[in-house]
């Protein structure tokens, strides 16, 4: 390190005299500098008032639950039944967001959401299962009811969901993985206002959103084939399920 | 420094939780341990989970919403437990743990192949929220200059002048040398002086 007198102004030397980790030889130069150099004199007290500063600002507070939700992790136990949802009010006022249409900007949440989720080396999923039943009924006990789905489609299965906060709505997620693929499944109760389907790509994810039964699905993967795919075996078991539904049409036209 | 391997990473199915090791006592492990009779879950989270507030707070300041930095910090958490073994005991845990943090972000983002900086779509879509702690009198303009800040300044700044740990520190966290740590903290504070005074209190 260079221990020569500082006469011309060195901004990254005096941040490291504010912090003392210039070597004491170089200590008294830089001391003889800031004597007669004003605009370094006010870099150094702007330097130490911003750390008074940023060290009185109020730590973010810690979400309620997360020491629980980590302990839980750490031990593989499983998540409670209790899920916050948002009050009635804000419920609605968020769905004008999501109902005045923007798909784009849907669409462009629902693929960060989706990498979000699926850049984390631990899937940060609430519910593990590859059970269509099991996790339907997950969903169900927190409100929230889910089509009938795949289990398996387009090379990826069902590993998990839990709630995703999309445009501060709490939205089911479930997720779908694969062989080096992804896919994301989102299920909005309520309709959206951009027509029946929407098909972009953002973020370099292929997005697709399906209006369905009073309900509003994404999806979203970074294979638009595995999303083609995938969207094929959701209609077919919707389809199935109708069929199943209804009575056989005896002698029907 | 934790040379921390990510075995099976790659292979975002191994994030399903593994059975089996629950509960398993340190005392039938080969290597005795000074906390007999906890399990290799309770030393950690003793250990651990008191730099949870900390750690939540530093991702916050990254990943600027809630909802990022809980993921991130479950993640940093699972990491960590993950490679306790390698942790030495009464070493700098907090070091450690900011260090997993920090690679668990890097990941994430190489992961998806983005640039750190969100997108800001102007125009349509819901008002962004203040951050909660613009709302205490008098920090407004500092947060906000904060998270205008790009965020290899913004961690840089954020270990130093909030969370206090030395440069030597802080390079070994961001695993970068210390000359660098220096030029990002200088240039992450003069930025931060420029936006202030653009924006007077």
């Amino acid at each position: 390190m260079s221990t020569t007198p500082a006469p011309a102004c060195d901004g990254t030397r005096v941040t490291a005299h504010v912090d003392g980790v210039l070597p004491a030889e170089a200590r008294a130069d830089m001391e003889a500098h800031l004597a007669g150099c004003a605009a370094c004199r006010e870099q150094e007290a702007f330097e130490r008032g911003l750390r008074e500063r940023m060290r009185a600002l109020p730590a973010p507070v810690v979400p309620a639950g997360l020491e629980d939700r980590v302990r839980r992790r750490i031990r593989h136990r499983p998540a409670p039944a209790a899920v916050r949802w948002l009050p009635l009010a804000a419920a609605v006022a968020l769905a004008v967001i999501w109902g005045r249409g923007a798909a784009p900007f849907v669409a462009w949440e629902l693929a960060r959401d989706h990498s979000h989720c699926f850049a984390m080396e631990h899937l940060p999923a609430e519910v593990w299962t590859s059970d269509t039943g099991e996790i339907a009924e997950w969903y169900r006990q927190r409100g929230t009811d889910l089509p009938l789905i795949p289990a398996s489609a387009g090379g990826v299965e069902l590993v998990g969901g839990r709630y995703c906060p999309l445009l501060d709505r709490k939205v089911a997620h479930l997720y779908y993985a694969g062989e080096k693929r992804h896919l994301s499944l989102y299920v909005v109760p309520g309709p959206a206002r951009f027509g029946s389907r929407f098909v972009t790509r953002q973020r370099g994810e292929s997005v697709r959103l399906v209006h369905t039964g009073g309900m509003t699905l994404a999806l979203v993967g970074e294979d638009a084939e595995t999303v083609d795919a995938f969207h094929r075996a959701l209609s077919m078991s919707r389809a199935d399920a109708s069929s199943l539904a209804s009575p056989p049409l005896t002698g029907a036209p | 420094m934790n040379a921390q391997k990510t075995p099976a990473s790659r292979d975002r199915i191994a994030a399903r939780p593994q059975i089996g090791n629950k509960g398993r006592r340190d005392r039938d492990s080969p290597e005795g341990c000074p906390a007999v009779g906890l399990t290799r879950e309770e030393r950690f989270e003793a250990e651990a989970l008191p730099h949870l507030r900390a750690l939540y707070g530093t991702a916050y300041r990254m990943t600027r919403n809630a909802h990022d930095a809980e993921d991130l910090v479950q993640e940093t958490y699972l990491r960590a437990f993950r490679a306790f073994d390698h942790y030495q005991p009464g070493t700098n845990i907090r070091a450690w743990l900011f260090t997993i943090l920090h690679r668990a972000r890097t990941d994430s983002f190489r992961r998806q192949s983005r640039s750190p900086q969100t997108v800001e779509l102007t125009g349509e879509g819901p008002a962004v929220p203040p951050a909660q702690d613009a709302l205490a009198a008098g920090g407004e303009d500092i947060v906000r200059a904060m998270e205008a800040l790009p965020e290899v300044f913004r961690s840089a700044v954020v270990l130093r002048d909030m969370e206090d740990f030395t440069y030597d520190e802080i390079a070994r966290i961001l695993e970068v040398p210390v000359g660098t740590v220096m030029s990002r903290i200088h240039r992450g504070r003069a930025l931060l002086r420029a936006a202030l005074a653009r924006r007077p209190a």
